[in-house]
């Protein structure tokens, strides 16, 4: 399959050497949609969660230092970043290096909270995000392997072989390791319980961009 | 079907997480075995073959990819040519100590000392050089987390005591919890009396 068909034509490429990013239709709406998201959450505070007490009419509220807030900002646009970068990248290695970089800011985004629950699943979703690096660079090895590039232009007119299928497989499952969908998805819906709203989001956001990137890889590559 | 209902019960359990996908991944793996391996021979990165270096009796095997120091480029290829002008001038490289080197001895062709600019280099460095950015920001990221944590969780500790510190927090859940439990046990006693006057009565 060409990848003309699938996001439109190819309106230009940012050569970086062996790395050549491609941008068409799709890729552009993905990427600005994801950079304009990431701006909104660097100018924007986070909620505070109001709990009210059980038996009596106190409240709880439960909101971010100005320390946690400063770093949860930083991981979050580096997620933002990473995310953009993974919409427009033209390489199947490049991919799952920014995949892996996403992986390891959404453990930190949460990293910093008091909640008990939260980081256990925190750590939960980071063995999951260690594993995942076998998958994923094992996966973008197989197909260089079968192939012997990387580069999504040759790789779209390359017919696929056994190993090919093989090593997209492999690459899926780390790619729905790391951004946690169904049916790994427990822990990654328990790290979002915690304040600190629009922070939090792009864990979310991140993962659902990359889903719909990938699909479009492997669309492309088999 | 209480069945399916136990294990989506399970699934929704953080802790079950990773086993599930070790188990996964585990089993994708072994399926592997069974694919047939159709390995292409045209790689873009290519590597001489084993020994052929050693038997040729060059001075920095295996490392040596050809060209002349300055003089002319070594051997690298890449995917896209027109994009790195300069291909293989790092390869062929070489500082005046490791030129000495090659010079006194065949056999520090392994030493990382004589070794020359090299096919790794210019691969990380220059033809895929982007994802070598990558990579150390990877890194540098698991440093930043890991050092905040460090300098906010363990030196600062006890400034912050008592205001949102997890051992608080369970401790006062704990009190919580202890207090509803006796509520609880005071209601059902009293519910016992009364029950037990209705009957005397």
């Amino acid at each position: 399959m060409l990848i003309e068909n699938l996001g439109g034509n190819v309106m230009g490429t940012i050569p970086l050497g062996d790395i050549v990013l491609y941008l068409n239709p799709l890729h552009i709406f993905l990427f600005v949609t994801i950079l304009v998201f990431t701006a909104l959450i660097a100018i924007s505070r986070t909620e505070t969660q109001v709990e009210s007490m059980f038996g009596s009419l106190d409240e709880n509220k439960v909101s971010v230092g100005k320390k946690e807030f400063k770093q949860r900002r930083f991981l979050s646009v580096i997620c933002g970043i990473a995310t953009a970068g993974a919409m427009i990248t033209g390489d199947l290695f490049n991919f799952t290096l920014f995949m892996a970089l996403i992986g390891i800011v959404n453990i930190g985004i949460v990293s910093a909270v008091k909640q008990v629950d939260v980081l256990n699943s925190a750590y939960q979703y980071g063995l999951i995000a260690m594993m995942c690096g076998l998958p994923l660079f094992g996966g973008a090895a197989m197909i260089l392997a079968a192939t012997g590039t990387l580069s999504l232009f040759e790789l779209a007119s390359i017919p696929a072989s056994p190993m090919m299928i093989f090593g997209a497989l492999v690459m899926l499952i780390g790619v729905c390791g790391e951004s946690g969908i169904a049916p790994f998805f427990a822990s990654k819906a328990e790290m979002f319980r915690t304040p600190g709203s629009p922070f939090i989001l792009i864990i979310h956001l991140s993962s659902l961009f990359i889903i719909v990137r990938f699909v479009e890889i492997l669309l492309t590559i088999l | 079907m209480p069945k399916i209902a136990k294990l989506w019960n399970k699934l929704a359990d953080p802790k079950n997480i990773p086993r599930l996908f070790a188990l996964i991944l585990g089993l994708l793996l072994i399926a592997g075995f069974l694919i047939p391996v159709g390995l292409n021979t045209d790689q873009i990165y290519t590597r001489p073959a084993p020994q052929s270096q050693m038997d040729a009796g060059l001075a920095i095997a295996p490392y040596d990819r050809g060209g002349e120091i300055l003089e002319s480029p070594g051997i690298t290829e890449a995917q896209y040519p027109e994009n790195s002008q300069n291909l293989g001038w790092i390869n062929s490289y070489m500082t005046p100590i490791a030129d000495m080197l090659k010079g006194i001895s065949p056999y520090f062709g392994t030493s990382i000392c004589a070794s020359p600019g090299g096919v790794i280099d210019e691969i990380l460095y220059y033809t895929r050089g982007f994802d070598t950015i990558l990579e150390s920001s990877i890194l540098m990221m698991a440093f930043i987390i890991a050092s905040w944590l460090a300098i906010n969780f363990t030196m600062d500790r006890k400034e912050e005591k008592g205001k949102g510190d997890i051992e608080e927090d369970v401790k006062r859940a704990i009190a919580s919890s202890d207090r509803i439990a006796s509520e609880v046990e005071m209601s059902n006693r009293k519910a016992r009396e009364k029950q037990a006057k209705k009957e005397f009565r």
